[in-house]
């Protein structure tokens, strides 16, 4: 069974986001990329499923700038076996990537799509449901446990309050969530054989072209900042406030 | 303009996520319909029914809608979109689940988790874990929307909207639901509380953490949360986290227990109306958020807060 | 703030300031382009920064548990991040591919050292030793003995030290007792103490393989009678796996002002079974080639305390709000303004930059002369042997005593905040106390320099580092950014060869005044080379400000580079000043009154 997984760069978790002055967008001249944390989880996943006898073939594929080879490297580090790029200096919408990653779909044919359940930059959290919609193919967002089989695959996701579980015929769409499982670092022997495997570097127009946006950013602000507030005495002296002056209570 | 909200609901219960998603809709026009999906949604129809401001309600059923599979949802919702300019729903995890659907099925793109509307076509939203707000104008005919529902008020009850059957769709018939395991708490839940009392690591074990946070989060029918510094040691199940990459809440009341305050943890809880700290560290960042801090070892500062509230009769 | 890997620093250094990609023909960097260093240093980052630096306070606090049958154990915690090093297979990255290594350049695996000394130095010794005996068997073994113990040592799988000390002998190893008699099969029977065994026992491998200086039964005495023998905890059956227990165990954990979770053991030999490794009476010259490694090891370890201390120091200063600006408030809307507004908190964060990202340099520079030690022309590898000999001590003992004084800034930035358990800053200090020590104390190695390595092969290497600064500043003459930093240069070597000079002829006349030099002369040696590598650097820097590139870092560069220049080269002028001073008034205090 070959599994596709879409990888994509993205600010690295640890870094605090800052807004340009000139409000149009998110400064990221200098600060580190990583791997999308949700990105790294369906690898490691593809990964485990892969060293379980149930994969055989594992495709990263990301969609981005020339760097975004650096993520693909990474999941090749932890174990993908090769990798595409669809190098674009465009930051593509959500349907765009969709219609992208469908495109790849139809010409690598895997029987499952694992993917983050959403970036932590646009924090959209819809390409997986959008790419099972373009494609026809039965979705599981959210994973948080995935059983495979050679025509099914079981899925329990999160959900409000609880665990829901689906039963998937494949070819299907499978998005991961935090729990899914605790991603591997990537050892150094991996890390040089990945070195090794190859990284087909392609355009948008081999998978057909990206069209126009749909949504134009007029501006990009920072939140109103919180200040901080009063230091009380004591218990008494915060209930009393929080019933009073905050009326929370 | 005519806008469609998707009600949240448990095939019982009608949420009030939708009370503030009708809002948001109101917001953009003064027809906006409901539409409850589900399975014997009969009672949950005549509950969208009363809200304020509802043209009209209409009902779906079929096996597959009644555990809201997505697949199901959307095969529902596009044919209707025919007849609407916009399709809201609450951002919970049904919400987020259908609604791209719908905007790749119509061509269109999806706009996520809104927090405010701005004009017909023009919505903000956060980014990076709330560290940004982007306002965005859609150049798409259909608009396709989740909203972040702590940011709008639930609009009112008093509303007799008539009530109409419509096509369930065509169901899921490559996904098939297979069990659910909902956690039965009496506590409210942690995305949808008015209050969350959350620890940190300063709590030192699990066996503290129960002994500290639960009662006081009991005491005030609070949803418990917890740093991920508390996850990451195990003194709390991951989904109790609350941060960048847990959960995100904005309650009305947020009570953050031996939490330093790191930013993924801030990014988590920032948009709560009113935010407490306790922290025997009178320089940890929490305090820079806090409305109301108090520097105190929480071993003492917990059981006197117990004892204030009792006195205050809470 | 937790400890954060300075992977642009890496990098800068690599690619920029040493441009590694120019030995590309080598085998070691070959295997590792730019990219793949940078990926390798990320992912090894993660795990020092993720793993290894929360446990750094658990192991400070909990330290290790002796039995009294001799077991230890380590932290908690430190079992667990054990086990990832190996599955990580970060062990294996500086060593030789025929025994399981990856081949690596070692001054990559010098980044890797640093941040997992910065994140967590008593954890990260017991790796850092076992490369240690890793490199005494791959110089100085039999086949059979590279064979049996080097892809497990490699791997990580078994654990190594090194035992030098014993209780009457430190320094001067003459003095040493343990004694090695020849059983039929041709192994030792071993037996002796040996004292202040980092590492001697522990829980974190399956095996322990001690490196065990001793004397042969009837061997002359002195240094000169001093063998080397391999004694593992448990003795390798016929495949290599770990069988009987061997007759070596631990006494004993000393009480320790730092490094809690570094197991510092007595061991006890009883006719322990140990190996010959080399020739008899020869151990004390393999000895020395791991404790040359081992001594880089040590100036790294200061260097890496320095970073991690000034990390939280500077995160402190931004934070904590105290006093006005004397120039007005910089923070009106807050109650007060950062510490970090005050000039004299300033001074204290740019003496630590200035210092740390030179000396990382010269460290690297250093190490990048070692991985030259294999080059294809005699003229390289000949300067790269020389250049390790000489900057050893130097950057052994000037990094260790720079790193321990900034970890005390640093906590005199924090405050009394810093001096509490609160923040990691006294845990750095009092860790970081030991590298002025242990591998030869600061004062041995300045006498090592002095004494050893300025006369080998008639000062030769010495020459060979004042000719090639001299060649770089006329190179650089035209070049009008970089004259402060030239200009700088030049004059910090004038001091310098005029301190040789007097050495030379002070030092041969009358010893006393060579080892009073000493240390001022090798203080005098490291500013010289650091002014070296703030030229470098900042010629690094403006190629890139040239090309356009726009980033502060670049540009702030120039500016440490320059506080380097005004605040901290004017010691040279000390230096020498005291070191010409002789050593008449130093020898004339009589003993009695001391």
């Amino acid at each position: 069974m070959k599994i596709l997984v879409p990888v994509k760069r993205a600010i690295d978790s640890n870094v605090k986001a800052r807004v340009k002055s000139d409000q149009t967008g998110v400064d990221l001249a200098n600060v580190k990329m990583s791997m999308n944390p949700f990105c790294e989880i369906a690898v490691e996943e593809a990964v485990r499923l892969k060293e379980k006898g149930l994969a055989e073939e594992i495709v990263a594929v990301s969609i981005g700038p020339i760097q975004a080879q650096e993520t693909i490297r990474t999941a090749l580090a932890i174990g993908a076996d090769r990798g595409i790029l669809i190098q674009t200096d465009a930051d593509p919408e959500p349907l765009e990537v969709a219609k992208l990653l469908k495109a790849v779909a139809l010409a690598e044919a895997p029987r499952l799509i694992l993917m983050g359940k959403q970036a932590i930059d646009g924090d959209n959290n819809a390409v997986g449901q959008m790419l099972s919609a373009l494609l026809d193919w039965p979705q599981a967002t959210f994973a948080y446990k995935i059983e495979l089989s050679p025509q099914v695959v079981r899925v329990t996701r999160e959900v409000d309050g609880g665990l829901q579980t689906l039963e998937l015929d494949l070819p299907a769409v499978v998005t991961a969530d935090l729990r899914l499982n605790e991603p591997r670092y990537a050892s150094l022997p991996n890390i040089m054989k990945a070195k090794k495997k190859t990284i087909d570097v392609k355009t948008a127009d081999d998978y057909g072209g990206a069209g126009a946006g749909h949504l134009k950013v007029l501006r990009v602000t920072e939140p109103a900042r919180r200040t901080a507030g009063v230091k009380v005495e004591n218990a008494a002296d915060l209930v009393a406030r929080l019933k009073t002056e905050a009326g929370v209570l | 303009m005519a806008v469609l909200v998707v009600a949240d609901h448990d095939n019982a219960q009608l949420k009030d996520n939708t009370h503030k998603t009708v809002t948001a809709a109101l917001a953009l026009t003064s027809d906006v319909d409901v539409l409850v999906a589900g399975a014997g949604v009969t009672d949950v129809a005549a509950q969208a029914a009363r809200i304020a401001g509802v043209r009209k309600v209409l009902t779906a059923e079929s096996e597959a809608l009644g555990k809201q599979i997505a697949e199901a949802l959307s095969g529902c919702v596009v044919p209707l979109m025919g007849g609407y300019d916009a399709v809201l729903a609450p951002a919970t995890s049904v919400g987020k689940n259908f609604s791209p659907r719908v905007a790749a099925l119509l061509d269109v793109a999806p706009i996520s988790e809104i927090v405010e509307v701005v004009g017909a076509d023009t919505f903000t939203r956060p980014i990076y874990a709330g560290n940004a707000l982007e306002t965005v104008q859609s150049s798409d005919a259909k608009r396709v929307i989740t909203v972040r529902a702590t940011a709008f008020k639930a609009a009112e009850e008093g509303g007799s909207a008539p009530v109409e059957a419509v096509d369930p769709g065509p169901g899921a018939p490559a996904t098939r639901f297979v069990s659910e395991e909902i956690l039965k708490s009496d506590r409210p839940e942690l995305a949808a509380a008015k209050i969350v009392v959350s620890g940190g690591r300063a709590m030192g074990s699990a066996e503290e953490f129960h002994r500290v946070i639960e009662p006081l989060a009991d005491r005030l029918g609070a949803a418990v949360g917890a740093s991920r510094a508390a996850v990451d040691a195990g003194y709390a199940p991951n989904d109790y986290q609350v941060g960048q990459t847990g959960k995100v809440v904005a309650p009305q009341l947020y009570i953050a227990i031996g939490i330093s305050g790191a930013i993924q943890h801030l990014a988590g809880m920032k948009d709560s109306k009113v935010i407490v700290a306790i922290n025997k560290d009178a320089d940890a960042p929490i305090f820079q958020v806090a409305d109301y801090g108090l520097v105190a070892d929480y071993k003492t500062a917990v059981p006197e807060l117990m004892a204030a509230l009792a006195a205050a009769g809470k | 703030m937790t400890y954060q890997p300075p992977l642009r620093e890496h990098l800068f250094l690599l690619r920029d300031v040493l441009a590694v990609d120019r030995y590309a023909e080598l085998p070691a960097f070959a295997e590792a382009p730019l990219d793949v260093i940078e990926q390798i240093l990320g992912e090894a980052g993660r795990y020092c920064s993720e793993v290894l630096a929360p446990l750094n306070g658990v192991g400070d606090r909990q330290g290790c548990a002796w039995r009294s049958d001799g077991a230890v154990t380590t932290p908690a915690g430190f079992k667990e991040a054990y086990r990832a090093l190996v599955e990580g297979g970060w062990p294996a990255l500086g060593a030789a591919p025929a025994w399981g290594g990856q081949g690596l350049p070692s001054v990559v695996g010098l980044a890797f050292s640093e941040m997992s000394s910065s994140a967590n130095m008593a954890f990260s010794m017991y790796p850092g030793l076992t490369h240690g005996a890793y490199s005494a068997i791959l110089h100085g073994g039999s086949e059979a003995q590279k064979a049996l113990y080097l892809p497990a040592l490699v791997s990580g799988r078994w654990g190594g030290t090194m035992n030098l000390t014993e209780p009457q002998c430190g320094t001067d190893l003459g003095l040493l007792r343990t004694k090695a008699v020849p059983a039929a099969d041709g192994s030792y029977r071993i037996s002796g103490q040996k004292i202040w065994i980092s590492g001697g026992e522990h829980d974190l491998t399956e095996n322990i393989v001690h490196l065990v200086l001793a004397r042969i039964e009837g061997a002359p005495a002195g240094t000169r009678g001093i063998s080397l023998f391999i004694v593992p905890k448990f003795l390798p059956d016929a495949d290599g796996a770990p069988g009987a227990r061997n007759a070596v165990a631990c006494a004993g954990l000393e009480e320790k002002m730092g490094i809690h979770g570094n197991a510092t053991c007595v061991m006890a030999y009883d006719e322990a079974t140990g190996w010959l490794v080399g020739e008899e009476n020869r151990g004390l010259a393999l000895m020395f080639v791991m404790m040359n490694e081992a001594r880089l090891g040590v100036g790294l370890q200061g260097l890496a305390q320095g970073e991690a201390a000034y990390q939280a120091a500077a995160a402190f200063a931004r934070d904590r709000l105290q006093g006005r600006s004397l120039t007005g408030p910089k923070n009106a809307e807050g109650p007060a303004d950062p510490i970090l507004v005050h000039p004299d908190v300033r001074r204290m964060l740019l003496d630590a930059r200035a210092v740390l990202e030179a000396g990382r340099a010269f460290l690297f520079w250093t190490a990048l002369h070692g991985d030259l030690a294999d080059h294809p022309d005699e003229a390289v590898r000949q300067k790269a042997k020389d250049y390790m000999g000489l900057m050893t001590p130097v950057l052994k003992a000037y990094l260790t005593d720079r790193g321990f004084a900034i970890c005390s800034d640093a906590m005199q930035i924090c405050g009394g905040a810093g001096f509490t358990e609160h923040l990691p800053v006294s845990q750095y200090l009092r860790d970081s106390r030991i590298a002025l020590i242990y591998e030869g104390a600061n004062g041995v190695q300045a006498l090592d320099l002095v004494g050893r390595k300025l006369a080998a092969d008639g000062g030769r290497a010495v020459m060979s580092f004042f000719a090639e600064i001299d060649a770089f500043v006329d190179a650089q003459a035209a070049n009008e950014t970089l004259t402060p930093f030239t200009e700088a240069l030049a004059a910090a070597k004038a001091r310098l060869q005029e301190g040789t000079l007097w050495l030379m002829q002070n030092g041969l006349a009358n010893p006393d005044n060579a080892g009073a030099a000493s240390t001022d002369y090798l203080h005098l040696f490291a500013l010289t080379a650091l002014s070296y590598m703030w030229a470098l650097i900042a010629k690094a820097a403006n190629a890139r400000i040239a090309a356009g590139e726009t980033d502060p870092f670049f540009a702030n560069k120039l500016v440490a580079g320059r506080y380097f220049i005004e605040r901290i080269l004017p010691d040279a002028d000390a230096r020498l000043a005291k070191l010409t001073s002789g050593s008449a008034t130093l020898m004339a205090y009589p003993a009695e009154a001391f």
